[in-house]
């Protein structure tokens, strides 16, 4: 079903901060991107670009599935469902839905990272590194129970025993990791290329494009010219960047996403949410539902919520799909991610090569 | 009805009440939210997805970085 008419609720403080929210992220995220690549130059320098991603066996055939993390991925039997397809497009993995593959029995043929921040992407690779000190670091003022990844919604494999289901990962990916390829940002951190190397992932990278490329002295340029790789419009997030490599840098004619939820079940806390601290110190616990934005998914029947950056990633995701060559299938069961140029599909129809148009 | 609604007293002080604007609540909460997730990636709203792929082959490669070096199934 193509949906011609997307239907959220009308403008609140939510959606209005969402709309705000793309001019000014440019300036917030160069500097520690560029920062980063820098330290990367030398891993980059002896390293692949993405072009060669093309070469490979992932380029063959049009049809690839997108995973991202969102909280439908758990509410749905997806994993039982995509393993019992026989799927044989390529499968595109977020780093946050990495370990969630393979605890399942799905290997990603491909995982993106583009995230530069320094300590917590790590964590999707299994940091040998972490301890119950630096879990204290990463969230000072939070109980270990309740710190950045024990409130995370997408996987609650993450939420519990976080020490030990840490060692439980640094072991899955070095596992598997000489099983999977990876195209790494160079905005991504010292620790998660380092990571990476360590468990024998086969790494792709790339620049993300910071800027208009048309405009002087555009960033985007400036990147390029400093290590030579190819830049791609990663969409704001990793799961829109998955999207983005499987139709612009792979040539895939027919795209499946699962995990993309970019919203919220209507059950879950608000304290459950992404920056549900950010948005009490912003507007006071007793202004929330004007920042959370409620969404009626048609397809669904059911009522969601977002956030202003999930809001966002969702427009700038529907902005994108109008001039893209692929189509786009969302096969998510649930989350916001619905407008024109989506089609809206069951997963086993998509898997199976017969998806809803 | 407006008279009521405008209350029916004089406060003794004025209350000081400022009501951040929608840009500094847009721009506080970015700021703490990249804090938080160390910030994905722009989206920058244009028509290409890539810049410098299309012509990219092996013998158009810019120094710094191989291409196509490896075939699929390599080990790293």
């Amino acid at each position: 079903v193509l949906v011609r008419q997307a239907d959220t609720s009308p403008p609140s403080l939510g959606r209005t901060i969402a709309a705000s929210l793309g001019s000014i992220t440019l300036q917030k995220v160069t500097e520690v991107g560029f920062a980063n690549a820098r330290a990367n130059a030398e891993r980059i320098a002896s390293g692949q670009s993405i072009a060669a991603l093309r070469d490979t066996p992932l380029a063959d055939g049009g049809d690839a599935l997108v995973v991202a993390a969102g909280p439908s991925l758990h509410r749905i039997d997806t994993a039982r469902v995509i393993r019992e397809s026989g799927f044989r497009g390529t499968i595109i993995a977020t780093d946050s839905s990495m370990s969630w593959c393979l605890r399942n029995g799905i290997t990603p043929d491909l995982v993106v990272t583009l995230d530069p921040h320094p300590t917590r992407i790590v964590r999707w690779f299994g940091d040998p590194g972490l301890d119950e000190a630096a879990l204290r670091e990463d969230d000072p003022f939070a109980r270990l129970d309740d710190a950045y990844y024990a409130r995370q919604d997408m996987d609650p494999g993450f939420r519990d025993e976080q020490l030990a289901k840490n060692a439980e990962l640094v072991q899955l990916i070095d596992e598997n990791g000489s099983r999977m390829r990876i195209a790494i940002s160079s905005s991504a951190a010292p620790a998660v290329a380092e990571r990476v190397a360590a468990s024998g992932m086969e790494a792709f990278w790339w620049n993300p494009m910071y800027d208009d490329y048309d405009a002087p002295n555009s960033l985007t340029h400036r990147i390029r010219d400093m290590n030579g790789l190819p830049c791609v419009n990663a969409g704001g997030n990793v799961g829109s960047a998955c999207w983005v490599f499987a139709h612009a840098v792979l040539g895939k004619s027919r795209v499946g996403l699962v995990g993309v939820d970019f919203g919220y079940y209507s059950d879950t806390p608000y304290e459950r949410t992404q920056y549900f601290d950010e948005i009490v110190s912003l507007v006071g616990s007793h202004r929330l539902d004007d920042v959370f934005v409620r969404v009626h998914n048609p397809h669904v029947g059911k009522e969601f919520y977002t956030d202003p950056a999930y809001l966002w990633f969702r427009d700038s995701f529907l902005e994108m799909v109008e001039t893209a060559e692929c189509e786009t299938y969302n096969c998510t069961g649930g989350g916001i991610l619905f407008g024109p140029g989506i089609h809206w599909s069951g997963l086993a129809e998509f898997l199976s090569g017969s998806p809803a148009s | 009805m407006a008279q009521i609604l405008r209350g029916n007293f004089e406060p003794r002080k004025r209350p000081n009440v400022e009501l951040p604007s929608t840009d500094d609540l847009t721009s506080r909460f970015e700021a703490e939210a990249l804090r938080r997730l160390g910030g994905s990636i722009a989206f920058v709203s244009k028509k290409k997805f890539t810049l410098g792929l299309e012509a990219h082959r092996p013998d158009s490669e810019a120094p710094k970085a191989s291409n196509g070096a490896k075939r699929a199934g390599s080990p790293s």
